[in-house]
């Protein structure tokens, strides 16, 4: 019976390659490119990224791009960029949106770039042009202030970009895919369309880090967040460090089936966004993939930080501990918890009750037996 | 719900033709049944009356209406509590399915009993993606017993080629009501108290054959501090919502009976939502002992202590250093609970959850003219004197298209607002500002908590 409905969706599946989806989210943090300045300069790398875009923009004629920058203290668009006065429509479509960037950026259009192919020019010009927007909008003051990057924020405005292009991909290529990306159950939806669209937009996040995560502690509910919406909709997070120690990236990488990498010479940049980072997820399947084996899991305990292999935790907030706390009350959350529960073991005596519940079970009479109750 | 007339009509009619071994306590079944459901859920679109809220636009047509129906509907689901309230993240579920003769009607398609264990499937997938740290359990009700088909694990592979195993099998017989919960409450008598005790029972009968007294069950049941929910797939049976609403202190909201496959759907999916704790004592707080081991890889492959396969990768057991292939997971030689702090991360966003947005009036919305999050355009404001005609349409829908996050004022559109509320459970706009607002007011503690735990690092 369900069969009929599988192959309908297989049938579907059978067309042109489905056009991939790439978001680049780029960590603009000011502070930590300066420290880069000798090996690889912001300018340079945004020029390696932009020949990495086109070279993905090359791949397939409907291919799309997409760039945000995680800056030091905001997420901002870079491509496409809805620029509220000029612009209304249709973002990342290239057809749509040149109308809209020809008048809002023509004061960055060259003599030289009039042979450029199309998209690749309005790609390069709306980056450059918002990118010098975002720097110039940046303070002396805000950089020393705050030197973390909006790193949830930049995942957060990407998924919702991949989420609208799925959305209208799904509405132009066939309704039963829409239906299941905007409807369905709540979380549910995701995960029943995870599985089914192999074939639609394939969507990837690529980040190409630099600061240091220890600044961005606070963001590391929402930035799970991101990471665990990825996961359910099959979207790789990719990771590009350049520097920095953001230990979360490597979670998100392993736990989205992404590919991590950490450039130890930042020079090669290009040649390491082409090689590793170009291929979809079509042809992943068919290469060996840089992975990183080494992830480190273990949790710290919130009362020292130290970290812990064996911790407590509160039931409540899920708050960790590396001891019994003293006077049994959680110190994130204040509830009175309950100690000594810990220490025992109640599933040897689940175990036997379980075995002797299951002899009265199935084997019992094929009259209905009262289950016996056990007694409390 | 979209229910229709014509659905409502041809599924009673089916029920007549169909030939079914209990015919006596079918037709009066469904002559009960077509009553009932005029109660419940029939009352819902009989008072509704969707058609008279389709009201021509100004340009002469319903389509504007009809899209606003279908955003109403949208927002309909998300539009939840969101009052930060102390919930079971760590849960104990015992799923009952029935596998009795009624569930061979095919009143849901393909049938109850396939669609059933289809969507059963789809639970237990969910349910430990919403609850890493829970454990599930599944029983049948079939020829009066009641059947074990998986023990309460916290593995959901384990569940679903369980469920998948009986598909082979037919449902027979009728279902015992009693006999389930009291093997259920068997199974989570030995829980421990910082979980919640819950059973959830998908129920296609209109009768239950049981030995005893239920409502000694119940009284039990009530004493052991487990919580039903029930959903029925024929008609209202008042027994299970005495069920219901008696383990739940009062509340019978957990019952619900599906009015067609979409509607069943979204009843199983809220069993993922951890459950608010209603009282103290429901579920005593403890400080649990939990594990956190790191992931090893060998050069040569040795067995797991979980299913002796062999396998290069693995986790070490901290206590003990059995070799478990998957988290999280209970160390088979010394019980300590295995997880990961991402594990528990993913709990996080019941403990925190987004604030619900706002419908934005036309007032405010010159405010934007495009998405903050996605980009796309809003319909734009028009003259002062149309704002009334377009205000009377579907409640929960905002007339600009606008929906409005009361933290950062920034405004989204239906499908973000719902992308963000229940996939992402971060405001896009809160996210991106360096502004950061405290979601979590009721325990004040996320900063703290977040601070604490990115030192994973160190
Ligand atoms: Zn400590
Ligand atoms: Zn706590
Ligand atoms: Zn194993
Ligand atoms: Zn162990
Ligand atoms: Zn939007
Ligand atoms: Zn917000």
């Amino acid at each position: 019976m369900n069969a009929v409905d599988a192959t309908e969706h297989y049938e579907t599946s059978a067309r042109d390659p489905a056009p991939a989806l790439l978001t680049v989210v780029l960590d603009t943090n000011p502070h930590a490119w300066a420290l880069l300045e000798d090996s690889l300069p912001l300018s340079k790398a945004i020029a390696n990224i932009l020949v990495f875009l086109n070279a993905h923009l090359a791949c397939n004629y409907a291919n799309e791009v997409a760039v945000v920058a995680s800056h030091s203290q905001k997420a901002a668009w870079l491509y496409p960029h809805e620029n509220p006065a000029t612009k209304i429509s249709h973002d990342a479509d290239g057809d749509v949106s040149m109308n809209g960037s020809s008048t809002n950026n023509n004061t960055t259009e060259g003599p030289g770039q009039v042979n450029k192919y199309r998209p690749f020019r309005i790609v390069e010009e709306q980056v450059t042009h918002n990118l010098r927007e975002l720097m110039a909008s940046t303070s002396g003051p805000d950089v020393k202030a705050n030197n973390s990057t909006m790193m949830a924020g930049a995942l957060t405005l990407a998924l919702s970009h991949i989420n609208r292009r799925s959305i209208a991909w799904a509405e132009a290529h066939g309704a039963d895919t829409a239906a299941e990306t905007s409807g369905g159950g709540p979380p549910s939806g995701g995960h029943a369309s995870g599985t089914d669209t192999t074939e639609g937009l394939q969507s990837r996040i690529l980040i190409v880090s630099v600061s240091g995560a220890s600044d961005s502690a606070h963001q590391y509910i929402p930035i799970m967040n991101s990471i665990f919406a990825c996961q359910r909709l099959h979207i790789p997070i990719d990771v590009c460090k350049l520097s920095g120690d953001a230990v979360f990236l490597q979670q998100a990488s392993d736990a989205t089936k992404g590919i991590y990498m950490s450039l130890t010479e930042p020079r090669g940049l290009l040649q390491y966004l082409m090689m590793a980072f170009l291929p979809d997820q079509r042809s992943r399947r068919h290469l060996v993939l840089p992975t990183r084996v080494d992830v480190d899991f273990r949790a710290a305990c919130f009362c020292h930080r130290r970290v812990v292999d064996i911790g407590f935790v509160c039931s409540i907030c899920l708050s960790i501990f590396c001891e019994p706390l003293d006077n049994g009350t959680c110190l994130t959350c204040g509830t009175n918890l309950e100690i000594g529960d810990y220490g025992a073991k109640p599933a040897v005596v689940a175990r036997k009750r379980k075995k002797k519940k299951r002899v009265n079970g199935p084997s019992g009479t094929a009259t209905p037996t009262p289950t016996p109750t056990p007694g409390p | 719900m979209g229910d229709s007339d014509e659905e409502y009509i041809g599924e009673v009619s089916e029920d007549e033709d169909d030939n079914n071994v209990f015919r006596g306590s079918r037709s009066e079944g469904s002559a009960s049944r077509a009553k009932r459901r005029k109660q419940r859920g029939g009352a819902e679109w009989e008072v509704s009356r969707t058609w008279e809220t389709l009201v021509e636009g100004a340009d002469g047509t319903i389509s504007s209406t009809v899209e606003g129906l279908l955003e109403a509907g949208k927002r309909k689901r998300l539009l939840k509590d969101t009052t930060p309230l102390q919930r079971g993240i760590i849960r104990h579920l015992i799923l009952i399915i029935d596998l009795s003769q009624s569930m061979t009607e095919k009143d849901l398609r393909p049938t109850r009993y396939l669609l059933t264990l289809r969507y059963a499937q789809e639970l237990v997938r969910e349910f430990f993606e919403q609850n890493p740290i829970s454990q599930l359990g599944v029983l049948g009700l079939r020829d009066g017993l009641a059947i074990r088909i998986s023990d309460l694990s916290g593995n959901p592979t384990e569940h679903i080629s369980a469920i998948q195993t009986l598909r082979d099998q037919d449902p027979k017989g009728l279902p015992s009501l009693q006999n389930g919960i009291e093997m259920a409450r068997g199974a989570l008598f030995h829980t421990p108290s910082h979980g919640t005790r819950e059973i959830f029972i998908i129920f296609g009968s209109l009768l239950s054959s049981d030995p005893g007294d239920i409502h000694q069950t119940i009284a039990n049941l009530i004493n052991d501090k487990v919580r039903v929910g029930i959903v029925g797939l024929a008609a209202q049976v008042a027994i299970c919502r005495e069920l219901c609403a008696k383990t739940n202190g009062g509340d019978d909201t957990r019952y619900g009976v599906a009015l067609n496959e979409q509607h069943f759907r979204e009843l199983l999916m809220d069993v993922t939502t951890p459950p608010a704790t209603y009282s103290q004592k429901q579920s005593a707080s403890s400080l649990l002992m939990m594990g956190f081991p790191s992931r090893t890889v060998e050069t040569s492959p040795s067995l797991c202590a979980c299913h002796s396969k062999s396998s290069c990768g693995g986790y070490l057991c901290s206590r003990c250093n059995s070799k478990v292939c998957g988290l999280p997971a209970e160390c088979p030689s010394c019980g300590l609970t295995l997880i990961l702090s991402t594990h528990l991360a993913r709990s996080y966003h019941h403990l925190f959850p987004l604030v619900n947005w706002v419908e934005v009036p036309w007032q405010r919305a010159s405010r934007s003219s495009v998405c903050f999050a996605c980009g796309i355009a809003f319909p734009p404001v028009p003259p002062k004197d149309q704002w009334q005609t377009t205000e009377n349409q579907a409640k929960g829908m905002s007339v600009s298209s606008r929906y409005e996050c009361t933290v950062c004022e920034n405004h989204f559109c239906i499908d973000c607002d719902l992308f963000a509320h229940e996939v992402v459970h971060n405001c896009p706009g809160c996210q991106s500002k360096p502004t950061f607002p405290k979601k979590a007011d009721l325990l004040g503690c996320q900063a703290g908590l977040g601070l604490e735990i990115m030192d994973t690092s160190a």
